[in-house]
């Protein structure tokens, strides 16, 4: 029995008249990569929110496993590690405040996510407002890993990151994905991307 | 409940205070209205009412009417902010719904009781009120505050979820902020004039509770995605 496993079928999804997703399906397991890519606007971010929980689908359902489990919808928006553009942190707090609140809120040490931070070459003291859009995307990344999810769904996640955050980011896919994790990869290019058990191509 | 509810219970209400020391936005807004509302109707009206029963009947409903407005203007943002600058994700991801809830509404309790304790000494010198019953002042501000802030949350959490939010916040806001806002004026008045407010405390009371225990049944379907 896989350590976890991520399966959505017939998935659709309208905003008003607009179809951005139609039927689409797709499944993944533990070590595995589930590929999704298209050109913009073609619903891969749609597609990941809906499978965070963070988007009621129309149609379809979305099937998340963990050690055999299935998990209820609320529980599977708490347990994913979900890397997207849009998601932003406070102004007001520096990089090591907020991962502290975001530790406290998953339950975990409040310095848990030092060693990630540090990994990821984050500035601590920094607020999020002073942050480039290279940093704030590793602070995605550190907010992704902190809990150590077994499903992770990263849209675009190698996005404004230079050599050595890439390299980084990669190195965290890899570790999650050999820890017996899966993950959901979407992308507008063809991104050389390790483990692909899946793929999923979307037209806008 | 359990402890790591309360923890991300607490979390958030820390998080809005740390960033709040830091922008000060909201206590400025509301100590700043509340003094010059205070100040410009104390000015304006000069001594109100030939005896204290009718100052303080008077300074009662000036105090909630004040209260009831800064609450209306400056505390609706509490999750508009979190919607706009795209934070609210985060919370959704991390966070129970019915923590968060607990945890801005204990952030609105305390600006409001914050601005309890500037607002109302200012308003006794002000208008020069004796009070009756210090004792049953507080239990009346505090029990008009917890209600004010869990109306006053709910309905931000409303507004948040953008179109017709704002027709709706308006239609709801009547409704539930009405009562608490008669209840709180009797009740004060009854403190500052020594007249018998057992009867109004009690009913402030279960609006307190009602409006709690809607607020935490609510708040999930609203916040939800």
């Amino acid at each position: 029995m896989p350590v976890a496993r991520l399966a959505f079928e017939g998935l659709s999804r309208r905003f008003d008249r607009l179809v951005v997703l139609d039927r689409v399906s797709g499944e993944v397991e533990s070590g595995g990569l589930f590929a999704v890519r298209g050109p913009n606007g073609s619903g891969k971010s749609t597609l990941l929110r809906c499978l965070a929980g963070l988007l009621a689908p129309d149609r379809g359902r979305v099937v998340a496993e963990e050690d055999g489990r299935a998990l209820a919808n609320d529980e599977r928006r708490r347990r994913v590690g979900l890397l997207a553009p849009d998601i932003a942190f406070y102004d007001e707090l520096s990089v090591s405040e907020n991962l502290e609140l975001v530790a406290r809120l998953r339950g975990l040490p409040p310095a848990s996510g030092r060693a990630v931070a540090e990994r990821l070459g984050l500035p601590a003291a920094r607020p999020w407002r002073a942050l480039s859009s290279g940093m704030r995307q590793r602070l995605r990344w550190a907010f992704a890993v902190l809990h150590r999810p077994r499903l992770l769904l990263l849209d675009e996640p190698f996005q404004n990151l230079d050599d050595d955050g890439e390299r980084i980011a990669r190195a965290l896919l890899d570790e999650h994905l050999e820890n017996g994790g899966l993950a959901v990869a979407a992308s507008p290019v063809s991104l050389p991307l390790p483990r692909i058990s899946g793929e999923l191509r979307l037209d806008r | 409940m359990s402890s790591g509810w309360t923890a991300e219970a607490a979390a958030v209400f820390a998080k809005d205070w740390r960033a709040e020391r830091r922008a000060r936005h909201a206590v400025a807004t509301l100590v700043l209205f509340a003094i010059t509302t205070l100040v410009i109707a104390s000015l304006a009206l000069g001594p109100i009412g030939a005896t204290p029963g009718e100052r303080s009947d008077v300074a009662s409903a000036l105090l909630w009417i004040l209260l009831l407005f800064a609450a209306a203007a400056g505390l609706p943002r509490v999750f508009v902010h979190e919607e706009e600058s795209h934070t609210a994700t985060v919370l959704r991801l991390a966070a129970r719904p019915s923590a968060v809830f607990a945890g801005k509404l204990a952030w609105v309790a305390s600006l409001l009781a914050l601005l309890e304790a500037v607002a109302t000494p200012l308003a006794l010198a002000l208008f020069d009120l004796p009070v009756a019953s210090p004792g049953r002042l507080v239990l009346a501000l505090g029990a008009g505050g917890a209600g004010l802030a869990a109306a006053t949350t709910l309905l931000a959490a409303i507004v948040a979820q953008g179109r017709g939010a704002t027709t709706l916040f308006a239609a709801l806001a009547f409704p539930l902020l009405v009562p608490l806002a008669v209840l709180a004026v009797a009740a004060t008045r009854a403190a500052l004039g020594g007249g018998d407010a057992g009867g109004v405390l009690v009913q402030l009371f279960l609006y307190d509770s009602t409006i709690m225990v809607a607020g935490f049944l609510l708040f999930p379907v609203i916040w939800a995605p």
